[in-house]
């Protein structure tokens, strides 16, 4: 190991060799111990396989369901949001007045049919 | 998909090898073998490898050449996921997540199924909180790799955080089956059960929450947790005399557990005090050396049985010499009457401590050793000081100096009394006194430093925490680096009274930069805690961050800003010089003149130091542009965060829209503390956004429909409403249907003397309405003034601040053209808080002369009280 004193990491510049980069990683560790100690351990394990495929071809076909489920009813909400037919003079009102993005004002708008005086309470709860 | 630029074998294998060194961190030899294939003509330009290169050379500290590679990389190559997925790392590691993800979901694109681009999205996504995505990846994870663990854990844990506990719980459950335990102490698997456990809680399950735990109990190693938990769970399922045995075998590991001693009032379901009071006697008996149930006595017991228990509670305390006796009892003190028994017990004490030595007066054979009558005294001070009686706080505090001039806790106590009095440069010479007694005490210093910065003195505070900072840096820069935010919070504030808006601002900003900085940190833990299975800790860290901005030392610096901002935006910054000139009408001349010369003496040094900063932000700035000319990158100062200059800050554009930043996250995040939409209410006021004015009004409605400001505000925004006749339809539609609720179909003039009426007593209040009724009505300038200037003692809530907002009102002409009736009403406060600096002019005598005549002949009393 290289006797030489680097602070926080900081030197290493081309000439130096591998060792001086390993010799580095030491002291970092030494110095800012929590984050450098956080990365010894995140680093290089390859998880390890726990589980035997027979187990959980069972619990698979449930979240592949649910997932499909999921999936479908999100699908449906956008949908009947997107029947909606809004104006867009109302959603520049909105944006200019309350100050928020088109997308969600366009989307309180949609979710109270198009009444920009609902969707503007809405707002201001 | 194979590159679009495939490698010879030879530079292949030399290309594994530039990922194994990078991956091993032997940045060094990355470069060597990136060069042997990128020397080769025919590879100079191959994308991977230069993106490769650039990826190494940024950990090497060389962002620029970094991004200038790895951008070219890209370009050569646009359809390699290694490109992609490098790039997207580059981004990360200078927090750009945004783009990052965008990079990542390119990767992907070329590389449906690969492991590591998918783990470092998912990363990104939990870390933006996009937990819809997160769920998806870890979905696209979890079927590529259902035989890991962490597969497993991270997909129940998205919809843990989606709140969906019944998937959430699926999936733990299976996953739990599949688990040997296979060592005796299986922490991880102990850890596993307790995180089910916390997501059957949360999912409302309080009866197979304790199944639960019944079942897996021997294998949860966290006793304590175990029994807390079921403590709690025993509780909500009202079984209460299992939830007393669980907190009497908790109360058995620690006796002084507060909280445990409240669980079992709930518990044995106590509801009267003085039953209270005879369950912790037993304790108290069965643990005679703990100290937590001795003083839950005092605030269960009361009448006779209070007056025998805080007796032998103060006596120890005196005799032992306990300094935060005060501290420790001052939550009694909203009990009027217990303030009364105290009081008379103390002046009992004083009484036979001087005439016998001891606490009583007929049996005198046990002497009290002498620091015993020094405590008392410093009981005393303290206890006036809270009660405002300031001159015999005074009294006391000088006699315990008297008494031993060497004990550092009554300094500070003295310091504190003339805070609260309102002269806090008095307070600081104190705590400086205090400090000098014992420079290695880091408290007293940083205490002596934030008395200072109360009283303006911002480089002198710096100087005296320099002796606990790093040696070689500025102290002011290493308080930044230690994110010592106590420290900065009070230099805005102090900025901010001197009129120094920039200074103010940059101070602000560091705060804010520290949150920002905090919630950056929580990257590695996604990793990390996943890993190690920590999984309680790591929802708990989630949940924390998500909320980060709600705590009180945010609270106080965002408002600094926006109030900062708001007087920017009011009046607006007229040329260079006027920001080091003092703003005098924030100040009362008496302050002036009291600290004119420290402040002069201090300006000279900023001044100086600003033209040595200035100069040195000149080279830097020179510096940079000589790095941008050498770099023929667009991009290549991209450095993660601009310098804060207070000119700069003070000049902004759009001050209100800087002060929305500031506002937002304590919309979100303190939407119950109305001051927030008060705040809200101020800046969009100034906007003329009459909707987003609507909403703080609502809000501030529903928290506290009578608060003074709330009430000022409403009035305003009536006027606003009646000057304004081209308002849209939809708009006035929602107006209307929405402050009906709110005004009753009153008018504004209605409002304000109803609310006057409704509050006649509370001085806070009665200044808000007369203030409206004054804005409403000129001609009711006489009536006004005529009230606002009283100040008898039927008036509640007469405080310092309230009063010195009112004359600075009167200065400022708020209530038109006064003559010398601010002049009488500084007079009136001035008798009344004689040692509030606000209320002294040149003129006055100096405070401590006055203070000093009325403060002999209450000595002399004294002393004749004593030897009777």
């Amino acid at each position: 190991m290289s006797e030489e004193p680097v602070v926080n990491g900081v030197g290493g510049t081309d000439e130096q060799t591998d060792n001086l980069d390993d010799a580095n990683a030491k002291k970092t560790v030494k110095y800012d111990s929590g984050a450098a100690d956080l990365e010894k351990v995140t680093d290089y394990a390859e998880e390890k396989e726990v589980i035997s495929t027979d187990d959980i071809s069972g619990a698979m076909t449930i979240i592949g369901d649910r997932r499909l489920k999921e999936a479908a009813d999100k699908i449906a909400k956008e949908k009947e949001l997107q029947k909606v037919s809004i104006k867009k003079s109302d959603v520049e009102l909105i944006i200019r007045e309350m100050e928020i993005s088109k997308t969600l004002a366009e989307r309180t708008l949609r979710e109270c049919h198009g009444d920009v005086v609902k969707a503007l309470i809405a707002l201001t709860n | 998909m194979p590159s679009s630029q495939p490698l010879p074998p030879k530079e292949n294998s030399l290309f594994k090898r530039i990922l194994r060194c990078y991956e091993q961190k032997q940045y060094k030899n990355g470069l060597k073998f990136a060069k042997q294939i990128l020397s080769h003509p025919k590879f100079s330009e191959h994308g991977e490898t230069l993106a490769m290169k650039g990826l190494t050379l940024n950990f090497l500290g060389r962002k620029d050449e970094a991004y200038e590679h790895v951008r070219r990389g890209l370009r050569n190559d646009l359809t390699s996921h290694v490109c992609w997925h490098v790039y997207g790392l580059l981004q990360r590691s200078d927090k750009k997540y945004d783009e990052a993800i965008k990079c990542y979901r390119n990767a992907l694109k070329w590389e449906k199924d690969n492991i590591q681009i998918l783990r470092d999205l998912s990363l990104l996504q939990i870390q933006m909180r996009d937990l819809e995505g997160y769920r998806d990846t870890r979905y696209q994870l979890f079927m590529l790799r259902p035989t890991q663990r962490a597969s497993w854990i991270g997909y129940a844990m998205a919809y843990h955080l989606l709140n969906d506990h019944d998937m959430a719980l699926k999936i733990l459950e299976t996953f739990r089956k599949t688990q040997m335990v296979s060592a005796p102490f299986d922490f991880e698997y102990s850890e596993l059960l307790l995180y089910q456990n916390m997501v059957i809680q949360e999912s409302g399950g309080v009866l197979d929450a304790i199944k639960h735990l019944d079942m897996y109990k021997e294998n949860i190693f966290d006793k304590l947790t175990v029994l807390e938990i079921y403590g709690s769970l025993y509780l909500k399922m009202g079984e209460y005399h299992l939830a007393t045995l669980c907190y009497e075998k908790l109360l058995r590991r620690n006796q002084e557990n507060t909280p445990y001693y409240l669980m079992i009032k709930e518990a044995k379901q106590l509801h009267n005090d003085e039953c209270v009071y005879n369950m912790l006697c037993g304790y108290r008996k069965k643990f005679p050396k703990a100290l937590a149930p001795k003083r839950l006595c005092l605030t269960f017991a009361s009448g006779n049985a209070f007056q025998s228990e805080v007796d032998s509670y103060l006596r120890a305390g005196f005799h032992k010499g306990v300094p935060p006796l005060f501290v420790d009892l001052r939550s009694l003190y909203k009990d009027k009457h217990k303030v009364q028994i105290i009081e008379s017990l103390l002046e009992m004490y004083v009484n036979n401590l001087t005439n016998f030595s001891s606490f009583d007066s007929e049996d005198t054979s046990s002497k009290e050793p002498a620091s015993a009558l020094l405590w008392v005294y410093h009981y005393l001070a303290q206890h006036y000081d809270y009660l405002n009686d300031i001159q015999k706080a005074l009294t006391y505090i000088d006699m315990a100096i008297a008494h031993t001039p060497t004990l550092i806790e009554l300094f500070v106590t003295k310091g504190r009394i003339f805070k609260h009095a309102g002269d806090a440069y008095e307070a600081y010479k104190w705590l400086d006194e205090a400090q000098g007694l014992d420079t290695a005490d880091r408290y007293i210093n940083s205490k002596c430093a934030k008395y200072m910065l109360r009283a303006n003195l911002i480089k002198e505070a710096e100087e005296t925490c320099s002796k606990f900072t790093r040696e070689g840096v500025s102290p002011m820069e290493n308080l930044n680096e230690m994110q010592c935010m106590w420290f900065q919070t009070e230099c805005a504030l102090a900025y901010q009274r001197l009129g120094k808006w920039g200074e103010s601002l940059k101070k602000c900003h560091e705060v804010d930069r520290h949150f920002t900085e905090i919630i950056d940190d929580q990257f590695d833990f996604h990793t990390y805690c996943m890993r190690k299975m920590t999984l309680r800790s790591y929802v708990n860290l989630l949940r924390l961050e998500d909320v980060l901005r709600s705590h009180p030392f945010y609270y106080r610096v965002a408002r600094c800003a926006i109030q900062v901002y708001l007087h920017i935006h009011d009046k607006p910054p007229t040329d260079a010089s006027s920001s080091n000139e003092m703003d005098t009408g924030n100040l009362a001349p008496g302050q002036l003149k009291k600290m004119l010369n420290k402040q002069r003496k201090a300006q000279r040094k900023a001044q100086e130091e600003k033209a040595q900063a200035l100069a040195a932000q000149e080279k830097r700035d020179m510096h940079k542009n000589r790095q941008q000319v050498t770099n023929t990158s667009d991009e290549a100062d991209a450095m993660p965060l601009d310098e804060l200059l207070p000119e700069k800050l003070e000049r902004v554009e759009d001050p209100l829209e800087q002060s929305i930043k500031f506002l937002k996250p304590l919309q979100e995040l303190a939407s119950d503390n109305i001051e927030t939409h008060l705040m809200a209410f101020e800046i969009y006021y100034r906007k003329d956004k009459l909707l987003l004015m609507l909403q703080s009004i609502k809000r501030s409605h529903r928290i506290h429909p009578d608060h003074p400001m709330f009430h000022s505000c409403l009035i305003r925004f009536m006027e606003k409403l009646l000057k304004l006749d081209n308002i849209q339809e939809e708009m006035q539609l929602v107006l209307n249907k929405q402050l009906e609720p709110i005004l009753g179909g009153m008018s504004a003039a209605d409002i304000n003397s109803q609310f006057l009426n409704k509050h006649q007593k509370s001085l806070p209040a009665l200044v808000q309405g007369l203030k409206m009724k004054y804005k409403l009505d000129n001609c009711s300038q006489k009536e006004v003034l005529d009230q606002i200037t009283k100040l008898d003692d039927s008036l509640e809530d007469v405080n310092i601040q309230t009063c010195s907002d009112i004359l600075n009102s009167l200065m400022n002409g708020e209530f038109g053209e006064v003559g010398d009736i601010a002049e009488e009403y500084r007079k009136t406060c001035y008798k009344r808080f004689p040692l509030a600096t606000v209320f002294h002019t040149d003129q006055d005598r100096s405070p401590m002369a006055f203070w000093s005549n009325s403060y002999k002949t209450l000595n002399e009393t004294h002393e004749n009280c004593v030897s009777n």
